[in-house]
């Protein structure tokens, strides 16, 4: 299996909190935000989005909720949930240390 | 008419999701809807519908894999469940550890537990817990089998052998009636009876030994504690059942360990069961708990009806992209 998929594998619950902790969201939404808002560098199979968001709803992380758009269709909007932002703040404050001990280590060599 | 690409693949993902169908219903529509989102940006984007469908179907990824996903997100039953599935075979294994079986009121109880909680778990959704203790019910259907035996003369034989064929249709009924909502299920529910079976014939055997046809006290007691070990196991291998997350894993697991509890009897030196007798069992052991797959491929042929999903057409989808 090759690097990145592994590196996105354990990133896709933390990206998907931090994406529905600004604003609630439904699936097709959030898929092109995180194409979006990362310039293009993540992109989902479609399908796979969905039982990434029902384990994190799941788990207490999310609530998935029907909601009714101004042209009447339907979409299912998640919510990040009191349970969810403690993970998140958790999350992103082991994200950050690892990130900077990783770039300590890896940094490209010269010459 | 063919069918639109979101009712095409939603069809393939409700037929590969084996969960209740408050939870299949809304997973379906949820990925209907984002089909016909996706489809109406590519069309936007200058594909043609057949166009569109087809990319649609390649990026959403094979349904298969969707359904095994979001299965194995609520496959999972907690310690609490676990632990109540568990218990009928719990109870058992206590009726012959603690010997029980010397005080008719505990057999009574029993009995009536499993009653309530088959009559409860039944009307109440059929939760995966309840399937064990549903597998309890089918034992006075084998007891008054075995009592038949007794009847005096030739009329044991002739009684045994019209009672079979109604025993078999009631264990059947039932089994093909729990096969609809899931087959493995109806595995957990026929978990016991190879079990119980290879116990009955062992001390019937044992009791053919004897004059006048019955087991001593004495050799109940023998008995008792690897009777007791085997349904123990049987309430392990529900417990796992429950937690495991993975299809392939549950059945895996429901196999494995009805065929060591099979073992156990076989090497416990105390059963006269004979070497054709013991793969007989294990036979039927593997016929109950994989047959059940085969009832629900058959029943489900025949009612396939395509799923109709999307009630709005593309423009109507159009508005609520651009708002």
């Amino acid at each position: 299996m090759n690097y990145e998929r592994e590196l996105l594998k354990g990133s896709t619950d933390s990206l998907l909190l931090s994406l529905i902790n600004r604003r609630p969201n439904y699936g097709y939404k959030i898929i092109k935000e995180l194409g979006k808002g990362s310039n293009g560098y993540f992109q989902f199979k479609e399908g796979t989005l969905y039982p990434a968001l029902h384990r994190l709803e799941k788990a207490g992380l999310l609530q998935g909720k029907w909601q009714r758009l101004p042209s009447g269709q339907e979409r299912r909007y998640y919510y990040i949930t009191p349970k969810g932002q403690k993970a998140l703040v958790e999350r992103l404050a082991v994200w950050q240390d690892f990130s900077t001990a990783v770039a300590l280590i890896m940094k490209p060599t010269t010459g | 008419m063919a069918m639109s690409a979101s009712s095409n693949y939603a069809e393939k993902v409700k037929r590969n999701l084996r969960l209740d169908n408050t939870i299949k219903s809304d997973v379906v529509r949820e990925l209907s809807t984002h089909i016909e989102d996706k489809k109406y940006e590519l069309i936007e984007s200058g594909l043609t519908e057949k166009q569109a469908n087809a990319t649609v179907t390649r990026l959403m990824g094979s349904p298969q894999l969707v359904a095994r996903q979001i299965y194995e997100v609520y496959s999972q039953g907690s310690w609490l469940q676990a632990i109540f599935a568990a218990l009928p075979h719990l109870l058992v294994a206590a009726f012959f550890a603690l010997h029980w079986w010397q005080n008719t009121l505990w057999l009574l109880g029993i009995l009536m537990a499993v009653v309530i909680t088959v009559i409860y778990g039944w009307f109440h959704g059929k939760p995966t817990w309840l399937f064990p203790w549903l597998g309890y019910c089918l034992l006075p259907v084998m007891a008054v089998g075995v009592l038949l035996i007794y009847l005096p003369g030739g009329w044991a034989w002739l009684a045994v052998s019209a009672y079979i064929p109604l025993a078999l249709i009631i264990v059947f009924s039932v089994t093909k009636k729990i096969s609809r909502k899931d087959w493995v299920f109806a595995s957990l529910m026929l978990l016991p009876i190879p079990i119980m079976l290879g116990w009955i014939l062992a001390l019937w055997l044992l009791a053919l030994e004897h004059e006048n046809g019955f087991l001593s006290y004495e050799q109940l007691y023998e008995f008792a504690p690897l009777i007791a070990l085997s349904f123990g196991v049987l309430a392990l291998t529900v417990a796992t059942f429950i937690r495991v997350r993975q299809r392939w894993l549950k059945v895996g697991v429901l196999l494995t360990l009805e065929i060591f509890v099979l073992i156990l009897m076989a090497l416990s030196g105390k059963s006269s069961i004979n070497p054709g007798v013991w793969l007989g069992l294990v036979l039927l052991a593997v016929i109950l708990l994989l047959g059940p797959a085969l009832l629900e491929k058959k029943s489900k042929q025949p009612n396939r009806k395509p799923l109709n999903l999307s009630r709005r057409s593309t423009t109507d989808f159009r508005q609520s992209n651009n708002t």
